[in-house]
């Protein structure tokens, strides 16, 4: 018999659906039916896994979760506060007994955890906080003093004078406000500083570059970059590299792998060191103690630390 | 002499049809060998099986002794097999040389198009054609007449053996055509086999060596055409009596329907006034390009005109769009009905009932019982074979589905039916349903306008002809005192 | 069983239908939590913007265009209304200047690309731009909070246990296949996909209705934009993006062809069930959302081969 042009597609469809069931069974590590204690399982809804700092997160995460004997659940929103919901909703209708949910927005995501809420879900938010909705536990660097220690270096390393360049991150995220904070904290208190730009680049390193190159093009005069983020922060090197100006401090956030490397190649002047991995660590081991029924902290924050060049 | 090809008992099928049915056919080395009959024929068809276009279903093909399998037009453009459509295949953005290369420039040592050598040799054909044609002009700067003779350049670049043009005089002037005829000799006395097809009985006479005729896709009979007679010939092609081919009713006119005065469209259509009566057919004949499409189109609304007037039943009306043409009581048949008729992926229901939807609706609903009701009355009457209303259109044969176009303007009820090439890619039979159906249509009062390029139609079934010569009307004749003879004068331009 | 299928025109229509039950019974089989009442009303609800959007975007592509602009436009839509309801204006009227804005710049999508003659691509992809950048001006690039609570109702609302963007998905589902079906607008449509020549030359005023096609579907889109801006409290600059890709790819799932003229709306429903099961389903099941990206392009490339495949077959 020949196969026919319809039959094969439907054939090829087949062939996927099936192979992407089986693709899902091995990544399930469901217990086999019958097996006599059923697992704990925690869902991570994280805000986007295309940026380094939040595959550390999910680390750091997995790690204590295998450590402690419980399944974790990763959900990817992509960025996009609309699928997180969905991703939420899903981890829902799984029954997972603990959220812990890392925010694209922090307004957005409060009917998704009111939701969870509902379904009597304990939900914990990590690296960003929610404007809303029952949240056990907020864990989350103190972004506020990070943006200000990178502020007061900046104001040293330049005497308390020069042109300042902020790039920002998602708008209405609480990393972007709360680092941008800090920062303006820090460097209202030297009156010989003014900040000439002040541009949105959405944590992304394509964007960071982007607003750079235009923002090298309005000002011929710059001393220093404060970009709310790592990622930003590199994109910016690059479009200072590329436009050939030089005598700038750079200043990023989240101490990234890359961050790090180019703090001690000196092109990076410094970077606030977040701890994603302990983050996700700590988030891991909050969920373990709310399940266990012991008391849990509101907040919790994460240290941070200054990376400079040694 | 010798044979350079014979072709044996060649047969094709397309679905539902056999389009070839063991057709033959011979050619001498020098000769001029004339393919004649009836559009439909299959006189296009056994050409494009020989030229590589179509895979002979059964058969045998030998080529100077020897059995040659042509699946490609490269194939046989290799094996010295050249064709001339019957519609230009030039690229009109290009020029003159580019379009005769396209597809095998010659490179030079870097590796770029060879301009310099391409340029010379297009120049040494045209020259051999002797023609003017600068070689860098481009296309669409070019007249019809001239692009048909860069598209013979281009046949003659590939230095064939056997040359096949397919009605390659359709588009040409009468000085044109003189030309193009002492280019066919001079080829032909070089020892290149021409097979010259035409329906067009005078060219036959005065060009050919010998004459195959074909009908209904069969082998008919081949004759020397110094021994052959045009009533022979015509009885061959035909198969019966010419009367019997137009089942034309004469009635007495009715009043007048239709006037239009002075429509004027810059470069196309100037000052052309007539008038049509009800049950009454005037046929409108001339060249291609004589601007007779353009006059329907501008009748319609499907195109803007300058100037002029148009009267239904005495009353004047202003055309803007074809909905205005429509309201008025006028209907436009398409000389192309696949690109401007059907819409081919709807059904036969769907198709009868664009024009006049509004009519089966409530508010804004169609009401499905009415709008079927005039669907079956139409396919009844129109003799439609389809396996039902829902059928899609493209599923129906040329003829049934130009009885869908003349369907869905008959449910709009019009005064006025413009028909532009109505049996065009038809078949005989259906051709001669089609004929009927303009009888039934005059019989009720309708009157026609019958734009055709085919002169036995437009004496046959006209009941006054008009000719059209670049966008003016050049000749009035009741259907008495018209001929092909003096149409064709008037058509070239002649008074 | 495919022997049948090929032959019968009813049954390759159903094709997509097929594919959609044997998308859920193999998740059903794999997923104890799939086959719940609630997770179902959960993907219908996931799904509703998508196949919301995927209706006016139906219309555009059998009348053979495409509307680029959708995602921008739910953007666009959910931040002005979200902005009057905040800034304390009543319900009524953000809602309707939402969902008015959408039909707008509909309207000028139709008449670039009726009246300039410019390719519906190039002109709704100006427009994604344009109303992109427009959202981002009025929001100030910030998401807009602060709505009063009852307008949560029109993304996160009940009504007898069903979803509120359920509910609005399923009557506007009903008006368009009545619409496409039995009015005379719809025919056009039809007609206008298989030969617009053909068409106005029958006497209808082709440009008016693809005019009013690009009208629906801005407004299906700014309506889309306001339930997106209710179900998350709060107006994203940032929503929307890649939605009018989402919902090209329901629309032809669904069997519609791109090239105009073929199709059917409840197809397009299906299409969009497809999506929606299956990005739900790959999450119940814990597969990687990188996976999970190739796992529905593979399905989108799926769909237009097999359109491509009708195509062919039918011609």
């Amino acid at each position: 018999m020949v196969l026919k042009s319809k039959k094969r597609v439907w054939a090829v469809l087949l062939v996927v659906v099936f192979s992407i069931g089986l693709l899902a069974g091995c990544g399930s590590s469901q217990p086999p039916a019958g097996e006599p204690a059923k697992k704990a399982v925690v869902g991570l809804a994280i805000s986007t896994l295309n940026n380094p700092f939040f595959v550390d997160l999910r680390d750091g995460a997995k790690a204590a979760a295998d450590a402690s004997g419980m399944d974790l659940v990763v959900m990817d929103a992509q960025n996009d506060a609309g699928k997180q919901m969905a991703n939420i909703e899903d981890l829902i209708q799984k029954k997972v007994s603990v959220i812990v949910v890392n925010p694209v927005d922090s307004k957005a995501i409060v009917p998704a955890i009111e939701a969870a809420n509902k379904a009597n879900i304990p939900v914990i938010t990590v690296d960003r906080s929610a404007e809303g909705g029952k949240v056990v536990c907020a864990i989350a660097s103190d972004n506020v003093a990070g943006g200000k220690m990178a502020g007061q270096y900046i104001v040293e390393k330049l005497g308390g004078k020069g042109k300042l360049v902020e790039l920002e991150g998602l708008p209405g995220s609480s990393a972007a406000n709360d680092r941008g904070k800090g920062f303006n904290e820090a460097v209202k208190s030297a009156s010989g500083l003014s900040v000439v730009a002040k541009q949105p680049a959405d944590f992304d390193r394509g964007k960071g570059m982007k607003v750079m190159e235009n923002i090298l093009q309005a000002n011929p005069e710059i001393n220093a970059v404060f970009a709310h983020n790592d990622e930003m922060a590199l994109g910016a090197l690059e479009a200072i590299k590329a436009a050939n100006r030089t005598g700038m401090i750079v200043v990023g956030f989240d101490a990234t792998a890359d961050a790090q490397k180019a703090v001690k190649d000196g092109s990076l002047a410094a970077t606030v060191a977040q701890q994603p991995k302990e983050m996700g660590k700590i988030s891991i081991e909050t969920a373990k103690k709310i399940l266990a029924k012991e008391s849990v902290p509101a907040t919790i924050p994460v240290a941070l630390e200054l990376v400079v060049q040694k | 002499m010798k044979e350079l090809l014979r072709m044996r008992e060649i047969s094709k099928y397309f679905p539902g049809v056999k389009a070839l049915d063991k057709v033959e056919f011979s050619l001498f080395l020098g000769e001029i060998h004339a393919l004649l009959g009836e559009n439909g024929a299959g006189k296009s068809t056994l050409m494009k099986v020989l030229s590589g276009s179509y895979k002979k279903d059964a058969g045998e093909i030998l080529l100077g002794g020897q059995p040659v399998d042509i699946d490609s037009p490269r194939q046989a453009q290799e094996l010295g097999i050249g064709i001339i459509h019957q519609e230009l295949n030039l690229v009109p953005e290009l020029t003159v040389m580019e379009n005769m290369f396209l597809g095998r420039e010659p490179l030079n040592s870097v590796g770029f198009i060879d301009e310099a050598l391409i340029e010379e040799e297009a120049a040494k054909v045209l020259d051999e054609l002797g023609t003017d044609i600068p070689p860098s002009a481009v296309i669409s700067s070019l007249s019809i007449g001239e692009q048909q003779m860069v598209e013979i350049a281009k046949a003659l670049s590939y230095r064939p053996r056997i040359l096949i043009m397919d009605e390659p005089t359709a588009a040409l002037t009468e000085r044109e055509t003189e030309r193009l005829f002492s280019i066919i000799r001079r080829l032909a006395a070089g020892g290149v086999g021409i097979v010259y097809i035409s329906h067009r009985m005078e060219e036959l006479f005065a060009i050919s060596d010998r004459v195959t005729v074909m009908r209904d896709g069969t082998y008919v009979g081949t004759v020397k055409t110094r021994e052959a007679t045009f009533d022979q010939l015509i009885k061959m092609m035909v198969g019966r009596d010419i009367s019997a081919r137009f089942p034309k009713e004469y009635r007495a006119r009715g009043p007048e329907a239709l006037r239009v005065e002075n429509l004027s469209r810059p470069g196309k259509l100037e000052g052309v006034s007539f008038t049509v009566h009800a049950g009454e057919v005037v046929g409108i004949a001339g060249l291609m390009g004589a601007g007779r499409t353009e006059l329907a189109r501008a009748i319609f609304g499907a195109d803007p005109l300058a100037a002029g007037g148009i009267y239904v039943d005495g009353q004047k009306r202003v055309i803007r769009n074809p909905a205005d043409a429509i309201r008025a009581g006028i209907g436009l048949i398409t000389e192309d009905r696949k690109q401007q008729g059907l819409v081919l992926g709807l059904s036969v229901r769907e198709n009868i009932t664009l024009a006049s939807l509004k009519r089966f609706c409530k508010h804004l609903f169609i009401r499905e019982a009415d709008e079927g009701k005039v669907v079956d009355g139409q396919i009844e009457s129109l003799r439609i074979r389809t396996p039902g209303a829902g059928q899609m259109v493209k599923n129906l044969s040329g003829g049934n589905q130009q009885k869908v176009v003349i369907a869905k303007w008959l449910a709009t009820s019009p005064k006025i039916l413009i028909m532009d090439e109505p049996t065009r890619g038809v078949d005989i039979g259906a051709k001669t349903e089609i004929y009927q159906i303009m009888n039934m249509l005059t019989a009720s009062g309708v009157g026609i306008v019958m734009i055709s390029s085919e002169l036995p139609e437009v004496l046959g079934m006209s009941d006054r002809v008009l000719v059209m010569h670049r966008g003016r009307i050049t000749a009035e004749l009741p259907v008495g005192q018209a001929t092909q003879e003096n149409i064709m004068a008037y058509a070239a331009g002649g008074e | 069983m495919l022997e049948t299928m090929r032959r019968s025109p009813l049954l390759r229509k159903m094709g997509p239908l097929l594919g959609l039950l044997l998308l859920c019974f193999i998740l059903a089989f794999l997923s104890d939590r799939f086959l719940t009442v609630n997770n179902l009303l959960n993907i219908t609800r996931q799904v509703s913007l998508n196949a919301i959007i995927g209706v006016g975007m139906t219309l555009v592509i059998l009348t053979g265009g495409i509307d680029l602009s959708v995602g921008s436009v739910v953007a666009l839509a959910g931040s002005i209304t979200a902005g009057l309801l905040s800034g304390g204006h009543g319900l009524a009227v953000s809602l309707a200047a939402g969902i008015g804005v959408g039909g707008v710049l509909g309207l000028i999508n139709g008449l670039i690309i009726t009246r300039q003659k410019v390719q519906p691509f190039i002109a709704t992809m100006g427009m994604m731009t344009i109303a992109r950048g427009y959202t981002l001006v009025y929001t100030d690039g910030r998401p807009i909070t602060g709505m009063p609570e009852q307008f949560r109702f029109f993304g996160g609302g009940y009504i007898a246990d069903i979803p509120v963007p359920v509910i609005i998905m399923a009557l506007i589902f009903l008006a368009g296949y009545i619409m496409l079906k039995k009015t005379r607008f719809g025919r056009y449509i039809y007609a206008i996909g298989g030969n617009e020549e053909a068409t106005r030359l029958s006497g209808i005023n082709t440009p008016k209705v693809l005019v009013w096609v690009y009208v629906l579907c801005g407004t299906l889109a700014g309506l889309s934009g306001i339930i997106m801006a209710s179900r998350l409290n709060s107006a994203q600059p940032t929503a929307g993006m890649g939605f009018e890709l989402d919902a090209i790819a329901a629309v032809v799932l669904g069997g519609t062809s791109l090239s105009g003229g073929v199709g059917t709306i409840g197809g397009t429903l299906v299409g969009a069930l497809i999506i929606g099961v299956l990005d739900n389903g790959l999450n119940l099941l814990n597969v990687s959302s990188f996976y999970q990206q190739v796992a529905k392009g593979i399905v989108i490339l799926l769909a237009v081969m097999l359109d491509r495949k009708r195509g062919k077959g039918g011609a």
